[in-house]
């Protein structure tokens, strides 16, 4: 079915994308992911050592910290914040240094739409950056549910305020394995997923098939995250 | 969305790997001992990445993952700057740049006794070994050797100590002498200490000859042999 997009894009095609990595100086890994108009900058200091109060001393700590281009911080960045959290504390291994802190700030330069998504993006290739140990990355994309039931892929702000639902996805990144048939119980380790937040109404059938969307273009996303980790840190990779 | 799955390991060795990348499978190599370096992770019958680099072999059987970072691994019998941030009464406690501080006993001297006990100011460089580096616990440094003398071990005095990154203090300490410090030391006369922790100390007879290092140095990560060679000549022109 032919949709009309107002940037003329297809119903799956992403915007251009953008990342480079240490482009800070005095942070010990940060990364730039740009997706479209909205530009995320993410740093991260650590570890440190020591944890919080109520975290576990056994295991290491994962702060973050968000920050919004205008404004005060209020209660959906602390939602960001934790969804944040909770994400890049399943991708870490935490157990590889205990009793330490790693914090994450996320400054938002512009916001068009895929906010939290492009921020996902960026905190994965800035802990990439400060060599924090982890199990595999996470790509993060966003799908919209229109009223007439198509889906359409990494929406621009306009875009997500006229849809009726959207979803936030986040999969594991495709790998290179010299195992044959590296598998989980059956399935390749690509059909799993980390996280998902939806907003607005959608039926069951609308969401599989935002999942199925979504598992597609992540392994376009996730081949440019491992072409932009290729290059020397200095040099900032784009796609079109 | 498959993964790439390559016939054998040989395919991945010196090319660059991202976390989660598979990159040897045990249950075909049986009877043989394999020695894993840093960036590596056994995952059941799996070696998995944990760190983004390049993953390296030496013969018969040692793998590990190249990488850069501007923080430190505390590893045993690695040579570090570190600075006092606090004194005890048994150890000094030392920043290395790695995720918890480390001790230094105050007997860790030639001839140390506790009646001869060096006192060191907060903030005093040091240069020390490290003698115990192990998991969940702080690590150990000293400033002797492994047969117990000092060997310019301990504190460096004068001069100018800047922070880079691991991969350029490795190549720093690398033999063959790395290019940059053998042009630099055609033409001028310094000393210079590298620690592995991104910490590096300078020191010459006239501040002009210790910015024209470091600054010569710091320059020098990005680029090849014959472009430093080229850099430094072209920073010692604007001098002389």
């Amino acid at each position: 079915m032919e949709v009309d997009r107002e940037d003329g894009r297809t119903q799956n095609q992403l915007r251009p994308l953008a990342c480079s990595r240490n482009v800070l100086h005095r942070a010990h890994g940060s990364a730039s992911w740009y997706q479209g108009d909205t530009k995320v900058l993410a740093a991260v200091y650590g570890p440190k050592a020591g944890t919080r109060k109520n975290e576990n001393p056994e295991k290491a700590c994962i702060e973050v910290i968000w920050k919004p281009k205008t404004g005060q911080t209020g209660k959906l960045e602390k939602e960001y914040e934790m969804i944040l959290k909770r994400t890049l504390q399943s991708i870490c291994i935490l157990t590889v240094n205990p009793n330490t802190t790693t914090s994450i700030i996320i400054q938002v330069v512009n916001e068009d739409g895929a906010l939290l998504p492009c921020a996902i993006n960026a905190a994965c290739v800035a802990l990439v950056d400060a060599g924090i140990p982890m199990k595999h990355l996470a790509v993060a994309i966003c799908c919209c549910v229109a009223k007439s039931g198509y889906v359409i892929l990494d929406p621009t702000k306009l875009e997500e305020q006229k849809m009726k639902s959207f979803a936030y996805l986040v999969f594991p990144n495709s790998v290179h394995s010299v195992l044959t048939g590296g598998s989980v119980q059956g399935e390749p380790m690509e059909h799993g997923i980390i996280t998902s937040v939806t907003h607005g109404i959608m039926s069951v059938d609308d969401y599989f098939y935002c999942l199925e969307r979504g598992r597609a273009a992540s392994a376009k996303l996730s081949d440019f995250l491992r072409r932009s980790l290729q290059q020397h840190p200095t040099d900032s990779s784009k796609a079109g | 969305m498959e993964e790439k799955q390559s016939g054998s390991p040989a395919s991945l060795i010196d090319s660059t790997v991202v976390p989660g990348d598979v990159v040897l499978d045990l249950s075909s190599m049986t009877n043989q001992t394999i020695k894993l370096g840093g960036g590596l992770r056994q995952d059941c019958d799996a070696i998995s990445v944990m760190k983004a680099g390049t993953l390296r072999f030496s013969k018969p059987n040692k793998y590990w993952v190249e990488s850069s970072q501007k923080r430190y691994t505390p590893c045993v019998e690695d040579a570090v700057l570190g600075i006092v941030v606090d004194s005890k009464a048994d150890n000094f406690l030392i920043d290395i740049k790695g995720p918890v501080l480390a001790f230094l006993p105050v007997l860790a001297f030639e001839g140390g006794t506790r009646r001869n006990i060096p006192k060191f100011e907060v903030g005093t460089l040091l240069y020390l070994r490290v003698v115990k580096a192990n998991f969940g616990m702080n690590p150990e440094l000293s400033c002797t050797d492994a047969s117990g003398k000092a060997a310019e071990f301990g504190p460096l005095k004068d001069g100018y100590m800047f922070e880079t990154s691991t991969g350029l203090s490795r190549k720093l300490l690398s033999s063959p002498t790395c290019p940059v410090l053998e042009a630099l030391g055609k033409k001028l006369s310094f000393e210079i200490a590298a620690g592995l922790n991104g910490r590096v100390w300078v020191n010459a007879a006239t501040p002009d000859t210790i910015v024209v290092v470091a600054n010569a140095i710091m320059n020098s990560e990005s680029l090849s042999g014959a472009q430093q060679i080229i850099m430094v000549e072209h920073l010692l022109k604007n001098i002389q």
